[in-house]
């Protein structure tokens, strides 16, 4: 059961919003990097090698490589940006105070291909919804004694 | 408050529901451990520490027999062996490397001298290094004028495999018995399947840099730093029941 952010929150909360969606870019950039790294090491028996012996770029065999191997470089990468998307996810979760299922649903984002570029659209409009509820409420309460509440609350 | 919230908390985490919870998150717990344990085996670089005494001078006949393979315990081990080298015999090795970059070995034919039944036995021997191939040549005639005999001491290694290219470029580099065996002028009668690399070579030649096998043991900092990242991960799992157990807690306090 989602019960929303507070208002002491909100602050935070948007910082956290702008975070969380660069390291979901870029968890899920590399994730499709990944997918395509991970078809040229076990389809082909190649990594991606930087700077070594054929070139800028080439694909060699893994025993050979000389220059950089991209491919480790890439698995090391996602690693650590999915560590920085799980830390975000589970700030908003605390913060926006959204349900567990929804915190679950938002790591699986930097494992599924392409669902964190999804997330990224939908997770920040939710919250910005759930962010002017508040806002509203607040200025119902302030107003609240002054003129008519009724009305305005049905429609929040 | 707080009065209220601390016999509530353990209220709702005796809840069948919030005890499958906390099994669920101990499983996962434990499964992150064993990574990190796992993470935690790889960090060591496997260096087998056999705790045999290779600085240890010992009879060669002690570790090592003519015409049998060289066992790991030997390889490495310093020996000693009375000797006697056969003159026209000696060999030239060309781009050894050593410490300070590439030198010739002398490497020589000598029969290992009684008692015992390694007795007319040939062992490969490699006698010490010059700068280049033409000091080597005036060493090989210096060791041809007098005959070297007497007790030798050195380490005892595995022969290295014959090298096509070098036979192509007319050369050697690489020591290996089963190639020399052919460059001597008799047959052996029975060999060594290793060579000796001299501790005190013969005056006019450097003695080879042949230090003792490793026994260190070097750590992996990388996997090292994934086993605690592991173990903060499991951690992680069971303060994640704590928290939710406490948010539901909280949503009846509310209500």
């Amino acid at each position: 059961m989602p019960i929303g952010p507070r208002p002491a929150d909100v602050v935070r909360l948007r910082r956290t919003v702008a975070v969380y969606k660069i390291s979901s870019y870029i968890t899920g950039t590399f994730l499709l990097l990944l997918c395509l790294m991970m078809v040229l090491r076990y389809g082909f028996g190649v990594d991606i090698e930087f700077l070594g012996a054929y070139g800028v770029l080439a694909l060699t065999p893994r025993d050979l490589i000389d220059g950089i191997n991209l491919s480790s470089v890439i698995l090391i990468v996602h690693g650590w940006f999915y560590v920085l998307y799980l830390g975000c996810d589970f700030v908003l979760w605390r913060l926006a105070r959204f349900s567990f299922l929804q915190f679950c649903f938002i790591a699986l984002g930097g494992i599924v291909p392409l669902l964190s570029f999804y997330f990224e659209r939908t997770v920040p409009r939710t919250i910005e919804a759930q962010i002017a509820v508040l806002e509203l409420d607040v200025k119902d309460a302030t107003a609240g004694p002054v003129e008519t509440v009724g009305p305005v609350r049905a429609t929040a | 408050m707080q009065a209220t919230e601390t016999p509530g908390f353990w209220a709702i985490a005796r809840k069948p529901r919030w005890l499958a919870a906390l099994a669920l998150a101990l499983g996962v717990a434990a499964s992150f451990a064993a990574l990190g344990q796992w993470q935690l085996e790889r960090s060591i670089e496997n260096q087998p520490i056999d705790g045999r005494f290779t600085e240890r001078v010992v009879p060669l006949q002690s570790v090592a027999q003519p015409q049998a393979p060289v066992a790991s315990a030997a390889s490495g081990q310093l020996v000693s062996a009375s000797l006697e080298f056969v003159s026209g015999d000696y060999v030239i090795l060309t781009d050894r490397l050593d410490v300070d970059g590439p030198v010739s070995w002398i490497v020589g034919h000598a029969i290992v001298q009684g008692p015992g039944s390694a007795q007319g036995s040939s062992l490969a021997v490699a006698l010490g290094w010059v700068e280049n191939a033409d000091a080597a040549a005036s060493a090989i005639e210096r060791l041809e004028a007098e005959p070297a005999i007497g007790v030798f001491d050195g380490r005892y290694l595995p022969s290295e495999s014959p090298q096509l290219s070098d036979f192509e470029e007319g050369q050697r580099s690489a020591i290996a018995v089963a190639e020399l065996m052919n460059v001597w002028a008799n047959a052996p009668d029975g060999v060594y399947s290793g060579y000796l690399i001299a501790s005190d070579p013969p005056a006019g030649l450097e003695p080879i840099f042949a230090p003792a096998p490793s026994t260190e043991i070097t750590y992996n900092l990388l996997n090292i730093f994934y086993a605690v990242e592991w173990v903060i991960f499991g951690g992680f799992a069971i303060f994640l029941w704590w928290r939710l157990v406490r948010d539901e807690l909280e949503a009846q306090t509310v209500e």
